[in-house]
């Protein structure tokens, strides 16, 4: 408990399944009766949730986020970008219906490809504000042992810069996809303070490529076998059973670059210039609770939603036998066509069907895949060097009227 | 995960401004009003207002509870003994209450309103005028193309996959249609070539795709009385296409389609209701095209010397064998108030005195089974 003591905390994780599923299911369920409105309030319980369990130290995370400043952040975000938005789509659609004429020149061709890029580039200096503020906002509505956390406001160059990586990452073929990745995150951490500590990325971009070996690894299996087939003049098959490896290993190795990478960049930074960070998460136990966590929740909310499906069917025709056969006189009178009678109750039953599996399924993966992932990364973190947390104080707030309104609206916003 | 609450103190304080972990110990104030934090090294002690004291609801905490002062600032208490916590909400009338800043609802309504308004305006004034402007603007070729990738994915929906090639072309029958669509075409400027098809559907129901294709389904022919009721909705068909509505109509759906789905997100269930928005959108769009469409094929039928009551006569069949559409349903067809339309096609017929009718007996025959060829239709269930 006592930091002056101790030289490291560890970072405890004391959420629970049972108050989670009543959460999630409490507020999935009234998202969809509100038509959705209430996601704000869904997404603001439910972070408290995740970060009152987060306990570095014994002492738990805050959040002081509210559903209603979300719901007016996205107003605001709304009332700005609808037109955007409607005029960029519109526009896109009506350049993109050229596409449908053939290229003649190569001009043409090149023209019709970058059309489609369109859409992409006209939001993504959007999506760049959005993930920033969207960050900045989040972390001023947390707080550890009562001493709040804060971005400062610099979207505009977080923009510009994520457009430029973007670019250079486009024109290398994704070579370059490790140093956009530790820029754009050094110049976040670098802005970011926890009370009047601010923390450091250190180290530099070359030293994420140790992560990405997998993806490389992976991503030859499939192109070499691919291309000595291109190059061979017998019909050879051996290549495509290397390309069926490659195609397991890829993807596998994207979550080794995840995994690992989030190690390097967290073992790597420091707060008010003493405090480090270690943290561990291995990849094999990440894929292992995500596909047990999935394989799980869909199976539970798939049988359930078939049991409950099954019920009403029961419950129909026990209850209403005599009504039917009035509307089977309907039918035959050909007031009402059969197939449409029978058609309306099929749509009923898979609505019926598809309602239940998809609230179920929202709450059940909070519970069997979000939480396990979290509580694996909090369990394999500690923080280092804790003595240096009493020079820390007290950080003015950050009222951000607009929250996270654009990054709801463009659906770029927070996991969690 | 922890099975047990390490921290055995009754109460842990934040004060908000360093942070250091006090363990305190609490009392009442002896008129009762106050709370008193007091603990070895926080200096000074603190002092709650009871009425001010709020609960912080959804907290992982397993026995515990979490408390703030409406007036204290960030510091914040978490309370670890369970009867203790059971005192705190016994005495504390107010933990419940959420302390929204000053004129947030204010500004909810405000902004609200200035949401509302932005989608109104992009929705339905600024995508439809851009979308008449761009219609006109995109060359026959682009359009006759967009067409042929429409139907395609029409067909597609119709089961031409199960069945093969949809369109119907016996030779009589095929002609006989081909001299319904010159009668009409003689009488209108339009810079598309019309291609009118007959598919073997059930369906009582014909449309127009861009480019100016048109199709009738085999269920129309089949119920129409009359050939002057094909030739009826057949000129209300070439409306559409001559006024590109199939065309501006998807502009425009391209427009509003993106701001629906960022007003929904990407909750629980948000497809069902996207689907429903868009219709209603879509829905209002063409309402207003029908109403053109009429009064086109009002104008050309009298200009071949057609009478445009059969097509008022079309509307009521459509209305008997489907119903009609009213109250806040109607908002969600395309084409309501069929017997109102049925009253202004009558009105508009200027035949009284006769006319050549579009097609002999025979022929009439033979556009009656122009599908003949096929050996049974697919039946669909009505738009």
């Amino acid at each position: 408990m006592s930091d002056a003591s101790g030289n490291s905390i560890a970072v405890d994780y004391r959420g629970s399944p049972t108050p989670l599923l009543k959460l999630g299911l409490a507020t999935t369920f009234l998202t969809v009766i509100t038509l959705g409105i209430y996601r704000f309030w869904a997404r603001a319980r439910i972070r408290r949730y995740f970060w009152s369990a987060l306990a570095p130290g014994g002492d738990a995370l805050e959040y002081t986020g509210t559903g209603l400043e979300k719901f007016l952040g996205f107003l605001i975000a709304v009332a700005f970008l609808a037109v955007y938005l409607g005029l960029v789509q519109l526009g896109l659609f009506f350049a993109g219906l050229s596409m449908l004429s053939e290229a003649e020149t190569q001009a043409q061709a090149i023209a019709q490809v970058a059309g489609q890029y369109l859409t992409f580039i006209a939001v993504l200096p959007l999506i760049f504000y959005a993930q920033y503020r969207g960050r900045r906002y989040i972390l001023s509505r947390t707080r550890w042992r009562g001493l709040r956390f804060g971005v400062e406001k610099a979207a505009l160059g977080y923009v510009w810069r994520g457009m430029w990586y973007s670019f250079v990452t486009l024109v290398t073929l994704g070579l370059l996809l490790p140093r956009q990745m530790f820029l754009l995150e050094k110049y976040k951490v670098d802005r970011t303070w926890f009370g009047t500590g601010r923390f450091e990325q250190g180290g530099n971009w070359w030293m994420l490529y140790p992560a990405a070996k997998h993806v490389i690894f992976g991503l030859l299996l499939i192109a070499l076998p691919i291309m000595a087939v291109a190059f061979s003049a017998e019909p050879v098959l051996w290549p495509f059973a290397v390309v069926a490896v490659g195609a397991v290993w890829l993807p596998v190795g994207i979550v080794y670059y995840i995994v690992h990478s989030f190690r390097i960049l967290t073992g790597h930074k420091t707060l008010d210039g003493v405090i480090g960070f270690s943290s561990q998460p291995r990849t094999g136990k990440v894929i292992g609770l995500y596909m047990l966590g999935s394989t799980a929740a869909s199976l539970i909310a798939s049988t359930v939603a078939t049991l409950l499906l099954g019920v009403a069917a029961g419950v129909l025709a026990a209850t209403s036998g005599g009504a039917e056969m009035l509307d089977l006189d309907a039918m035959i009178a050909g007031d009402m066509p059969f197939d449409q009678a029978t058609g309306m109750l099929a749509v009923a039953g898979l609505a019926l069907f598809y309602m239940v599996f998809i609230v179920l399924f929202a709450a059940l993966a909070l519970v069997f895949i979000r939480q396990p992932l979290l509580a694996h990364y909090a369990n394999e973190t500690t923080i280092l060097n804790t003595g240096g947390l009493r020079n820390i104080t007290q950080r003015a707030g950050d009222e951000m009227v607009e929250a996270e309104g654009f990054a709801d609206a463009l659906d770029v916003g927070a996991g969690i | 995960m922890s099975e047990t609450e390490t921290n055995t103190a009754p109460a842990t304080f934040y004060d908000g401004q360093t942070p250091v972990s006090h363990v305190v110990s609490l009392a009442v104030s002896d008129d009762e009003r106050l709370l008193q934090i007091s603990g070895a090294e926080l200096e000074p002690e603190h002092f709650w207002p009871l009425d001010d004291i709020r609960e912080h609801r959804d907290q992982a905490l397993r026995h515990g509870a979490l408390f703030g002062c409406r007036t204290g600032g960030a510091a914040r208490l978490t309370v670890h003994k369970p009867d203790t916590v059971a005192a705190m909400r016994a005495m504390c009338p107010n933990l419940s209450q959420r302390d929204v800043p000053p004129r947030t609802y204010r500004k909810v309504a405000y902004w609200g309103l200035g949401a509302v308004a932005s989608v109104l305006l992009i929705v339905f004034a600024i995508i439809p005028a851009l979308a008449n402007r761009l219609a006109v603007l995109i060359p026959v070729e682009q359009e006759v193309a967009l067409g042929r990738s429409v139907m395609g994915q029409l067909e597609g929906l119709l089961g031409s996959d199960r069945t093969g090639d949809l369109t119907c072309s016996s030779p009589a029958g095929e002609a006989a249609l081909q001299k319904m669509v010159a009668r009409l075409a003689g009488q209108i400027d339009s810079p598309y070539e019309l291609q009118v098809r007959v598919l073997n559907n059930g369906m009582t129901n014909a449309f127009a795709v861009p480019g100016g294709q048109v199709v009738l389904f085999r269920g129309l022919i089949g119920d129409a009385t009359s050939p002057e009721m094909v030739a009826g909705v057949l000129a209300h068909e070439i409306g559409h296409v001559v006024n590109r509505d199939p065309t501006r109509l998807m502009l425009r759906s391209a427009g509003s389609a993106g701001i629906l789905g960022m007003l929904l997100g990407d909750f629980t269930g948000g497809a069902a209701i996207l689907l429903v928005s868009e219709q209603l959108v879509t829905a209002k769009y063409q309402q207003g095209a029908e109403e053109e469409a009429d009064a086109f094929a009002h104008a050309v039928l009298a200009a071949a010397g057609l009478p445009s009551a059969p097509l008022g006569d079309f509307f009521l069949l459509v209305r008997e064998k489907y119903g009609d559409v009213d109250g806040v349903l109607s908002h969600l067809v395309s084409h309501p108030d069929l017997e109102g339309r049925a009253r202004k096609a009558e009105q508009a017929d200027v035949t009284a005195g006769g006319f050549t009718p579009v097609l002999s007996d025979t022929e009439w025959q033979a556009l009656r089974r122009i599908c003949a060829d096929k050996a049974t239709g697919v039946e669909g269930s009505p738009e």
